[in-house]
């Protein structure tokens, strides 16, 4: 027959610090194996698209410019990607990773969700290409 | 502080505003306590301010099948009676504004009145949830009502005058009260519980079976006022047993200490328990509650008889 | 039903309720405080995941799969693996059959703090839930250091496990283990001896061992009434086998033995971790698994924190699955709490609806 069971702890609680974390203020150093925002290494590359046929939420598309050179540009759809790591595990190249470093991905607007990966030059075609919708792409 | 005109005791002090911004400070008090006491942060100083002005900008949407005048009055005679028996209390530490024989009585009325509006309100719903919480409420009532009266006549009949001025005089130049009556206390400490539905005794407003109990249906305007009403009582009813047990209360600091202190106790009490069914509060009540408060009248009165 | 006298009158619960984390709509026929009669309707909450499994590939599937239910996520995950790889004949690792059980059982412990918390909450001890829930962060960051999400944590590939454990974070998890294992000591004491709690959930939905087993209940729930049903047990899968779990029964039948139950069992988790840390084979953690799935059908089963979960796979060679069922332990929960709600007075109602921990996502799918 005991009433206030948790005595000890309540009293003891008053004392201690909160458990609560103070974030945005203070901010925990993620965990190294943290399933963050993919990155894609153009160099490493081989056009194999198996990451593409294994992915979920269709969240990534590879846009061909010239496949016997390796000119490739990675759109990625942040906002359709569940951070699955299907990706990194289906690559054989690893040239694809799960960043621990940016997990913060909270925007106003849609634009920072469709992010372009690849050579500067590349990407830079690409996106001169897409506003000249005249110019005809290779097959994606 | 007999001599401020009548209008601006209701209006500014005691009553009226300095006992809402007092009111809405006490609950702060009181949530970053419990928080506390659960190992958590707790909210910031003007969340209950916030709360507040919120529930006030929003639109008040009153039911069909309601009686629109009592739905709509209710909160605010609610409201004004926990203000109105500010007016007979040490508040802050200060003289009583109004004084004369019996106020006691009169401001033990006026603070139940904010649970029969209550009760009345969710009996004017039509909404399920509403009839069970007022039947919860009233049936708190009347089983928690008896020994906290009689927990707070222990100090009345040694004083032996019913007028508040008068006990909290008494109590100030005497032992404190608490020692003799230390049953009468903790009666009155978690009368006062049970008065303002707080938890363990909070079944009437059990979130997680009754939605809010009486409530359920109000929201802007009404529950902002019921809410105020809550913590206007909650002031109140620390001053009045602060006054009668703790020693009475003389100047500021001592109203400031002692109502505090008991705060930290009750906050404490709030978040070691968990909720009372409604019938196991009224067993333990009519049963352990009653029993003690007699016993503890009795061997006043008889101590008086002796004496 | 003829519901509709005056007298008594029906207390909905749900959809939306603070009582329930999910919706689902039960109806109780009250007659002052006592309640008489019960009702239910499930469904709120079906996405029509089965018919997604048609129309996706067996690998991205497994991830579909995963978020029926954000609880038990992994156990789905688990059993669909085992399933896809008897279809396909492959044999999995012993190190990563040995990952894959670490897993599992760290979200039992997980889900067994959560519903510790929510327990309390529903009983308005809101301490008990605050303290559970920070405790259980201990094994949401080790969760998080092993997978890299808190949730929804994605340890297993068809053919194997995606990460390893190595000897740093073996020494995390027993550090976290040992902090957990002595606050759930404080908890069982709470839960057992605290006469206010008590009087919540003692003689609270008595279920003798007959009804269990004749409303078919699974789970913790039906350990508490002295049932002996595990899966773990009676059908070993992973590395059950070689490291075998000790049934926790209790006779009572009330909600009381439900709570002492659940405790055993995160007892039982830790011991059980840590035999395997210390045992842990050693070896690859994947085979490789062909893309087309041989013909066949196959089902597979696997102990949720909640109960047996069942599943049925079906393949035509494709890769694509044909069908694929699933039957969550919740489902066979419900018969048990509409039959023992009869009686009991409104205020028990949550407590009973959360003493068989439902989780209306799973079984809506």
């Amino acid at each position: 027959m005991k009433i206030g069971a948790m005595f000890g702890d309540v009293v003891r609680s008053l004392f201690k610090r909160p458990a609560t974390e103070r974030y945005p203020f203070v901010k925990k150093a993620a965990p190294k194996n943290l399933r963050g925002k993919l990155v894609w290494d153009p160099i490493k590359c081989s056009g194999c698209q198996l990451c593409i046929k294994d992915c979920p939420s269709e969240a990534i598309e590879l846009i061909v410019l010239d496949k016997v050179n390796k000119r490739f540009v990675f759109r990625y759809h942040l906002d359709r990607c569940t951070f699955c790591d299907q990706c990194v595990q289906s690559c054989r190249f690893k040239c694809i990773n799960l960043s621990d470093e940016e997990w913060e991905l909270a925007a106003l607007n849609k634009e920072p969700f469709t992010v372009y990966y690849g050579r500067e030059e590349d990407v830079k075609f690409l996106l001169e290409a897409a506003a000249r919708p005249d110019e005809v792409e290779c097959k994606e | 502080m007999y001599n401020i005109p009548a209008l601006v005791a209701i209006l500014v002090f005691p009553s009226g505003i300095f006992l809402l911004a007092y009111g809405l400070f006490y609950e702060w008090v009181d949530r970053k306590l419990v928080a506390r006491y659960q190992n958590r942060l707790g909210p910031r100083w003007f969340q209950p301010l916030a709360d507040i002005l919120k529930l006030l900008a929003k639109e008040e949407i009153v039911p069909q099948g309601v009686q629109t005048m009592l739905f709509v009055g209710l909160p605010v005679v609610g409201l004004a009676g926990a203000l109105t028996s500010a007016l007979y209390v040490p508040m802050f530490g200060l003289e009583p504004s109004f004084s004369f024989n019996g106020d006691l009585i009169v401001t033990l009325y006026l603070l139940s009145m904010m649970t029969l509006c209550l009760g009345l309100a969710g009996a004017n719903t039509v909404d399920r949830f509403s009839l069970i919480g007022a039947t919860r409420t009233l049936t708190q009532l009347f089983s928690y009502e008896a020994p906290f009266l009689l927990a707070l006549l222990g100090p009345a009949i040694v004083t032996g005058s019913w007028q508040i001025r008068q006990i909290n005089d008494y109590a100030h130049h005497h032992l404190w009260m608490a020692l003799p009556q230390v049953i009468g206390f903790v009666v009155a400490l978690v009368g006062l519980m049970g008065k303002l539905e707080m938890p363990p005794f909070d079944a009437p407003e059990a979130e997680t079976e009754i939605v809010s109990g009486a409530l359920t249906e109000y929201s802007g305007r009404g529950l902002a006022l019921f809410r105020i009403g809550k913590d206007v009582e909650l002031v109140i009813g620390l001053t009045l047993i602060s006054s009668f047990y703790l020693g009475g209360l003389a100047n500021p600091l001592e109203f400031i200490v002692k109502t505090l202190g008991l705060l930290v106790v009750i906050a404490g009490l709030q978040s070691l328990f968990a909720r009372l069914r409604i019938d196991q509060t009224v067993g333990l009540w009519w049963r352990i509650g009653a029993i003690m408060a007699l016993v503890q009248l009795l061997v006043m009165v008889g101590i008086r008889m002796v004496l | 039903m003829e519901a509709h006298e005056s007298k008594k009158f029906v207390v909905p619960i749900g959809p939306q309720h603070p009582a329930l984390k999910e919706p689902g709509h039960f109806e109780f026929s009250v007659d002052g405080e006592t309640v008489t009669d019960a009702s239910l309707r499930l469904g709120f909450v079906h996405r029509g995941i089965e018919k997604a499994t048609e129309g996706r590939t067996w690998v991205q599937n497994l991830y579909l799969l995963e978020r029926i239910c954000g609880i038990c996520s992994d156990v789905h995950g688990t059993a669909y693996s085992i399933g896809v790889e008897k279809l396909a004949g492959v044999t999995v690792p012993p190190r990563a059959q040995a990952i894959r059980t670490i897993v599992a059982e760290l979200e039992r412990i997980h889900s067994h703090m959560l519903w510790l918390g929510v327990a309390a909450h529903e009983g308005g001890f809101d301490t008990l839930f605050m303290f559970s829930w920070r405790d259980r962060e201990t094994v949401m960051d080790l969760l998080e250091s092993i997978s890299g999400n808190r949730v929804n944590y994605s340890v297993n590939l068809l053919g194997g496990v995606k990460f390893d454990i190595d000897e740093k974070q073996a020494g995390e998890i027993r550090r976290g283990l040992d902090y957990l294992e002595e606050r759930t000591r404080h908890y069982m004491k709470v839960v057992t001896t605290d006469e206010t709690f008590l009087g919540r959930t003692r003689g609270v939905g008595l279920m003798s061992k007959q009804q269990a087993e004749l409303l078919g209940a699974v789970g913790p729930t039906a350990r508490a009434s002295g049932v002996e049903r595990d899966v773990r047990v009676e059908s070993p899968y992973l590395s059950y086998g070689e490291f075998p779990v000790n049934i926790m029964l209790e006779t009572a039948g009330d909600l009381q033995a439900r709570f002492v139950v659940r405790i055993n069992e995160l007892f039982e988790t830790y011991r059980l971790i840590r035999e395997i840390l210390d045992h842990m084979p050693s070896g690859e953690l994947t085979t490789r698994m062909p893309r087309r799935i041989p013909e066949g059908e196959t089902i597979s089963r696997a102990e949720a924190p909640r109960g047996e979960l069942f599943y049925f796979i079906k393949s035509n060679g494709s890769d694509k699955p044909e069908r694929i069922k699933v039957r969550t332990p919740s489902l066979c929960n419900w018969g048990s709490v509409i039959s023992m709600a009869v009686g009991h007075k409104l205020a028990d109602m949550p407590m009973l609806l959360v003493g068989i921990d439902p989780c209306f996502s799973c079984n809506d799918r």
